[in-house]
């Protein structure tokens, strides 16, 4: 998000006001914003494919040899084939924020300008004292923003040397718009002729100052409170309105004299009243709440410590975290052993010492995982075909994402291999240095010659014609038939012209094995194997336009998913007990958010 | 950071929470960087070194500024108070200085611990070793604050009665837990003048759950009856030791 409460990055009505920044709200609406670009590309690409004139299958079609030829997997591959299809079911599930004067939702007599913001009265005065014209927002305020806040310049109040006649508030979507804002049921506002306020009546009751041209007038409803409250020029006004219980309440400006003319400040731009800090200490208020909840009741009998323990503890083991596991017991058994130092009897009393996991399926997973964070996929499809032969037939996905990360490992490689002057290579590759402490077995499974076909392979892992070479580099050479290109075998130091020619006979390879059975027919496959064959377009591919595929954190959400999968095929949870609690959370957080009560403004990924 | 999930379909049985539930997971690395939030500041420097290798994070844990309040947090939980107190004024006499109630606790917890002694061994000298310590430190204090009196008769009167004819309330400062809130709170303090977010993120998670469940039963939102929160086995007592061995399968669908 940008710097002054909008992206400009995103396309031109995008929004996000200041103070609404980092709120859950906020994310449901980048996310919903996000997919609806995504599936505008999708239907584009869609529409490209299907004129073009490619020999692809329709989608249904393809989708049936897809069936015939995976059969051996279960249901799940088909879902998630159809996993990243474009959602745009989700944009219409959230509540959009007003971003413009309604056309279709005025009084006649009013025009509207500036792109929607502006709206001037260019029809006679209202000389009767019950006629005016007044326009509401093209959306309600959505009450799971909690509170919502809009500002109003009045850029003209007219010719007349008279006290403004301009009505600024909100109303229901029904109330009749030939009358101020305020004055009907259903409709609140304060009137800058007498500086009143109008709460669904047509008497006023004294409030703040009269206002006139160029002032800033700001409207705030807290939905937790059903409270509303005005700024004038950054001023607080204090409460204006209570008890506001209606929904679908739209931002609304009345008139009544020519050429009044005002412009509204839906977050567009930063505000004039510092709406941030009254937000955020609203927020404040709601975390003070939370920190004093007792949590004794979530897991009797464990206390906030012992529950908290737990979660980490039965974390490190799910997803295979098993050094730290054990060191983590074992701090907490110190510190357990520590409390009851010399308190005879109060054994009972400390927390359970934590008992990590000490099974094959962690080490074995954490192998894995550390493969791929090394960059070294061959070694990860390797292992996964040892350990869990089963597990990349049933997760056609995670196998394609696999395939092309080795892929984007290879050009990643030549990249560097080409900076250094001589075609001598690292140990490994970039990151992590320390990763290859974690296991001092790491490599008692030596890389093996021949690997041709991850889905099938069942190498003879005693293989070690390359015994120690580098991670990655080793792998690279050894992908595919090595010896039909007869060059280098056994050794582990290729150079820059080998292993580009090795990375494109990668690239064709996996292009036929995706791009030409009907698999690649899928949208989204289609579009990732585009993108990461591309790559090769590029000199430096780490300046180019898709450099941020080669960002060796992509390897993480590769690793866990993989992770994820395999602890579904070993008949486990794919989550821990704290994603779960995070979940949980989350969508509480939403049920009781959704009317603007407590919770709109708590996000826990930022607290 | 990864959005899709790589759980099988959902059963159409279950409850529509449950499915928003599986949709709304936290990407790996905010869990992993809440738990090393915990690991650093609550004080387990081992975890924290293995956990950033283990997890490839790169932010690695500053050993020092942990070893410091791990130190003074094992010192506080072991009973050794004097030690606590003469650390946390090497590393800043301003933290006790400033907070006379933080002060008094250590000392109230330090006079337990004497009294402590006294019970397994009621020499004359442990006792008044006891007593003048309380004189001492804390009377001269205790006359400032009504909390901080009470606080002291109350724990004197722990040298009165027998062990078994203490109030639940006097037993409860016999406790270990006792020590552990002080000792968090010494931390707290700690973190707090260093300039530190002084919440452990994953606390603050674990009461949003506790919170967010009553607010949204309160209102009567659509959740199910029973929010499992540990959901590996039904048998909440195997837990610890069953790890994620349990009989996981019941929860997936």
């Amino acid at each position: 998000m940008g710097n002054g409460g909008f992206d400009r990055s995103q396309e031109p009505h995008f929004f996000i006001p200041s103070y609404l920044k980092g709120t859950r709200h906020a994310e449901r609406l980048l996310k919903a914003h996000k997919s609806r670009l995504r599936s505008r590309t999708t239907e584009s690409a869609k529409s490209a494919t299907s004129t073009g004139g490619t020999n692809s299958l329709s989608t249904s079609s393809s989708s049936i040899n897809l069936h015939q030829k995976m059969v051996p997997s279960h249901r799940g591959m088909t879902h998630d084939i159809i996993e990243k299809a474009p959602t745009p079911i989700y944009e219409d599930a959230v509540a959009q924020l007003p971003s413009c004067w309604n056309r279709n939702d005025k009084w006649a007599g009013l025009e509207i300008e500036g792109g929607g913001l502006e709206v001037i009265y260019r029809g006679a005065s209202k000389t009767h004292v019950d006629e005016a014209a007044a326009v509401r927002s093209d959306r309600p305020m959505p009450r799971e923003c909690g509170i919502y806040y809009f500002e109003i310049t009045i850029m003209s109040k007219g010719k007349e040397n008279k006290p403004s006649l301009v009505s600024i508030g909100f109303s229901g979507p029904k109330v009749i718009l030939s009358r101020l804002p305020g004055w009907e049921p259903n409709s609140w506002a304060y009137h800058g002729d007498d500086g009143n306020t109008f709460n669904c009546t047509a008497s006023g009751r004294p409030y703040g100052h009269k206002y006139n041209t160029s002032d800033v007038i700001g409207c705030g409803v807290n939905f937790r409170t059903g409270e509303a409250f005005f700024t004038r020029n950054g001023h607080y006004l204090g409460t204006a309105f209570t008890d506001i219980k209606a929904v679908d309440l739209y931002p609304s400006v009345g008139m009544k004299k020519p050429n009044e003319h005002l412009r509204v400040n839906f977050g567009q731009s930063p505000f004039c009243f510092e709406i941030d800090s009254l937000v955020e200490a609203e927020r404040r208020e709601t975390m003070d709440l939370i920190s004093s909840m007792p949590v004794t009741g979530l897991c009797p009998p464990l206390n906030e410590t012992q529950l908290i323990h737990q979660l980490i503890a039965q974390y490190l083991a799910h997803d295979g975290y098993i050094d730290t596991a054990r060191a983590f017991a074992e701090e907490v058994r110190q510190e357990n052993k520590n409390l009851t130092y010399n308190i005879p009897g109060s054994d009972s009393e400390a927390s359970k010492d934590l008992e990590p996991e000490e099974d094959v399926d962690a080490i074995q997973r954490q192998k894995i995982r550390a493969s791929i964070l090394d960059g070294d996929i061959d070694r990860a499809l390797k292992l996964i075909n040892i350990y869990y032969p089963t597990v990349l037939s049933a997760n056609e996905p995670i196998y394609f994402k696999l395939r092309c990360r080795k892929f984007i490992e290879m050009i990643r490689h030549c990249a560097e291999l080409s900076d250094s002057p001589s075609p001598i290579t690292s140990k490994n590759n970039t990151s992590s240095d320390s990763y290859n402490g974690v296991f001092s077995h790491q490599m008692e499974l030596d890389e093996s010659n021949g690997f041709e076909d991850g889905m099938d392979t069942s190498d003879d892992l005693s293989n070690s014609a390359i015994g120690g070479v580098g991670i990655g580099l080793d792998g690279n050479q050894t992908f595919g038939n090595s010896s039909s290109n007869g060059n280098s075998e056994g050794n582990g130091f290729l150079g820059y012209g080998d292993l580009m020619n090795k990375t494109l006979e990668y690239g064709r390879e996996l292009k036929d094995e995706f791009d030409g059975d009907g698999r690649g027919s899928s949208i989204s496959v289609r579009k990732t194997l585009e993108d990461t064959l591309a790559l090769i377009a590029y000199s430096d591919p780490r300046e180019g336009p898709l450099r941020a595929l080669l960002d060796v954190e992509g390897r993480i959400p590769i690793a866990e998913e993989l992770n994820g999968a395999i602890l579904v095929s070993l008949g486990k949870s794919s989550s821990s007990s704290l994603e779960r609690l995070f979940a949980q959370t989350d969508v509480l957080l939403s049920e009781c958010g959704a009317d603007g009560s407590a919770g709109a403004l708590i996000n826990l990924r930022s607290i | 950071m990864s959005t899709s999930t790589v759980s099988a379909a959902a059963t159409p049985t279950r409850h529509p929470f449950e499915r928003r539930v599986e949709e709304n997971k936290p990407s790996k690395t905010d869990i992993n960087t809440v738990i090393m939030d915990y690991l650093i500041k609550e004080g387990y420097p081992d975890s924290a070194r293995k956990f950033a290798m283990e997890a490839n994070i790169k932010q690695k844990p500053d050993d020092e500024s942990i070893r410091t309040r791990v130190e003074i947090k094992h010192a506080i939980q072991s009973g050794n108070i004097q030690s606590a107190i003469e650390k946390i004024n090497e590393l800043n006499p301003e933290i006790l200085d400033l907070d006379s109630t933080l002060h008094f606790a250590l000392l109230r917890l330090q006079l337990i611990e004497l009294i402590r002694d006294c019970s397994s061994d009621a020499s004359p000298e442990n006792v008044s070793q006891a007593i003048t310590f309380a004189t001492q430190q804390l009377s001269p204090r205790a006359s400032t604050s009504k909390a901080f009196l009470e606080d002291l008769q109350q724990t004197m009167a722990l040298l009165v009665y027998p062990g078994d004819t203490l109030t639940p309330q006097m037993s409860e400062l016999l406790k270990p837990s006792l020590r552990g809130e002080v000792a968090d709170r010494v931390n707290q303090a700690i973190l707090r003048r260093q300039g530190q977010s002084v919440e452990a993120k994953i606390k603050e998670w674990v009461r949003a759950r506790a919170w967010a469940e009553k607010e949204a039963r309160a209102s009567h939102k659509d959740v199910p009856a029973n929010l499992k929160l540990v959901l590996d086995g039904d048998d909440e007592d195997e837990e610890s030791d069953d790890g994620m061995n349990g009989n996981g399968d019941a929860m997936i669908t």
